[in-house]
């Protein structure tokens, strides 16, 4: 169960530290009821908070009042209409930049020449924070979906491609050997061989990467934005309408753990034999 | 007309920084097909890169390697090099099954029966029916090497490459698997090269024992092993000319790193056995 516990916060803890640090004797704490329990915990003190007036403000408003704005938003589609523009943005830029990200790194990993003369611009933008590239890119793409995609993408591809380089990098010799004895063109080599290997590391990026798009969608949107989940907590802010500010923030909330949620459902399966491969060892 | 597999006065010499290591140095070798031939020598004497160059994984330095009339410069469809290091040299992600079909996807191979029943047949062949579907990790040492060696059958090879193949397996399962392989060879008529660096193994399965010298290496001796083929686990073991042959191998491979006891040490401790 510990391995459960440590796949929520996307690291299998297949060292088992946690577990030999943290050995609970109550078998009922080491299931996942307790971590849903702590925050049930948190949201019946916010609640308790406001209600009783533990903590008086304005901008404070009962979780459970939150809750319903959620609700209505989501139904009127106040709330919805914005979601589903974040996420088609996102998942665009997500869907882009990944891809981009595998391909170069594949290339930069197998390419001697093209890694001395690419890694250098990689290593000088990657530092950059993204906040700052979207005024002066505002001026070539415009306030709208092309500049949002375009930033996602830009924030994505950078963990991903250190990722599948490292893990291009990382493979055994006697893997590229195996496939060249039996002939296999460079290009076989790479798609079959290469990359199945480095897919563990890729997918690494991967997570990395999904939460960095949702936080890259949301700050674009505050930043340029006349749509969108971030647009509409800034307007709610603004308005002060505070319940309807905690709604849109519990949406992305949901959202990023159910994303990380399906993400690692999807990694498990394609990666059966890696995980089981490392418990074995 | 030269031989089917020949080794023409290869040499190789690594540079690692300023220093150069001359690691092999103008080895010749002429193998017929069909024949079976262990390359025998101390550890670190570049068995395996003579073995790599053969199976156009490295070039040489100087001299050249011909496979039925033509220049090996890559790995020749007809030739498959076993790896020592089998469990890293099957795909983890591929289970036994889709690891033998491999070789068939590569060649684009699927005409005729079906790649699943013919990659069955291969694995039924190295005793590992039951387990195409699990993955390597999920296998012994021992059935690693069989699948690794299914595999390579898969490719329908003439010449088998096979670097220390079991040197890594239990002593049981060693013996296991080199009646196997001789099985195998005898039944495809296969052409095998087999380094090893164990003198049992090689007089018990070689038709001809090449021993190399240590670095750089050239080949010291070629010994023909004249043991009546089938050969049998035991019994070929017991023979006197198996020890005989052993003997001489063994004797070479010992005196090559230590010079053997001068006449007067021997003397010596004659003495003090006669005292004590």
């Amino acid at each position: 169960m510990a391995v459960e516990v440590g796949r929520l916060l996307s690291v299998p803890d297949t060292v088992g530290t946690a577990r030999w640090f943290g050995r609970l004797r109550f078998p009922i704490l080491r299931t996942r009821v307790t971590g849903f329990a702590l925050v049930v915990a948190l949201l019946l003190l916010w609640e308790c908070s406001a209600r009783l007036g533990w903590m008086v403000s304005q901008n404070w408003p009962p979780f459970s009042l939150v809750l319903t704005a959620t609700w209505r938003g989501l139904w009127s589609g106040e709330l919805a209409a914005p979601l589903a523009a974040s996420m088609a943005r996102m998942v665009s830029g997500y869907l882009i930049g990944s891809s981009c990200g595998i391909v170069l790194g594949l290339l930069l990993g197998t390419v001697r020449v093209l890694d001395r003369f690419v890694t250098p611009l990689i290593e000088a933008l990657r530092p950059l924070p993204l906040p700052a590239l979207v005024p002066p890119l505002i001026l070539f793409l415009g306030l709208d979906d092309a500049l949002k995609i375009f930033v996602v993408a830009f924030a994505v591809v950078f963990p991903v491609v250190v990722s599948t380089v490292g893990g291009v990098r990382d493979i055994d010799e006697v893997l590229i050997g195996t496939a060249r004895t039996f002939g296999a063109s460079r290009a076989r080599t790479l798609l079959r061989v290469v990359l199945p290997a480095a897919m563990p590391s890729i997918c690494a990026g991967l997570r990395i990467s999904l939460s960095l798009a949702l936080v890259t969608t949301v700050v674009a949107e505050m930043i340029a934005g006349s749509s969108g989940i971030g647009y509409t907590i800034l307007q709610a802010q603004y308005g002060l309408r505070p319940e309807e500010m905690y709604a849109a923030v519990l949406c992305i909330a949901v959202v990023g753990y159910l994303l990380n949620m399906g993400f690692v459902l999807l990694e498990r399966r394609i990666l059966r034999w890696h995980q089981r491969a490392d418990a074995d060892v | 007309m030269s031989a089917f597999l020949s080794v023409d006065a290869i040499s190789k010499t690594f540079t690692v920084g300023k220093q150069t290591l001359s690691a092999l140095g103008r080895i010749s070798i002429e193998i017929e097909r069909t024949e079976f031939v262990a390359v025998l020598g101390p550890s670190g004497c570049g068995k395996s890169t003579l073995l790599q160059i053969i199976a156009g994984l490295i070039p040489p330095t100087s001299g050249r390697v011909m496979l039925d009339g033509k220049a090996v410069t890559a790995p020749p469809r007809d030739m498959v090099y076993l790896f020592q290091q089998y469990n890293k040299s099957l795909f983890p992600w591929r289970t036994v099954l889709d690891n033998v079909a491999f070789p068939l996807e590569i060649q684009g191979n699927s005409s005729g029966r079906s790649v699943r029943q013919r990659c069955l047949e291969y694995i039924a062949m190295v005793g590992l029916s039951g387990s195409e579907d699990q993955y390597p990790w999920q296998l012994s040492g021992g059935m690693q090497q069989r699948a690794a060696i299914a595999r390579a059958l898969a490719a329908e090879p003439s010449v088998l490459l096979m670097d220390e193949p079991f040197s890594a397996v239990d002593a049981l399962t060693k013996l296991e698997l080199q009646t196997l392989l001789l099985d195998i060879w005898a039944k495809h008529r296969l052409t095998v090269v087999l380094v090893t660096h164990d003198v049992d193994e090689a007089v018990f399965m070689a038709d001809r024992v090449a021993m190399l010298s240590a670095r750089p290496s050239t080949i010291a001796s070629v010994t023909d092993i004249a043991l009546p083929r089938p050969r049998d686990t035991i019994a070929t073991r017991e023979s006197a000319s198996f020890l005989s042959l052993r003997h001489g191998l063994l004797d070479t491979l010992l005196k090559k790193d230590r010079p053997g006891p001068t006449p007067d040490e021997v003397r010596v401790t004659m003495d003090g056995a006669a005292h004590g």
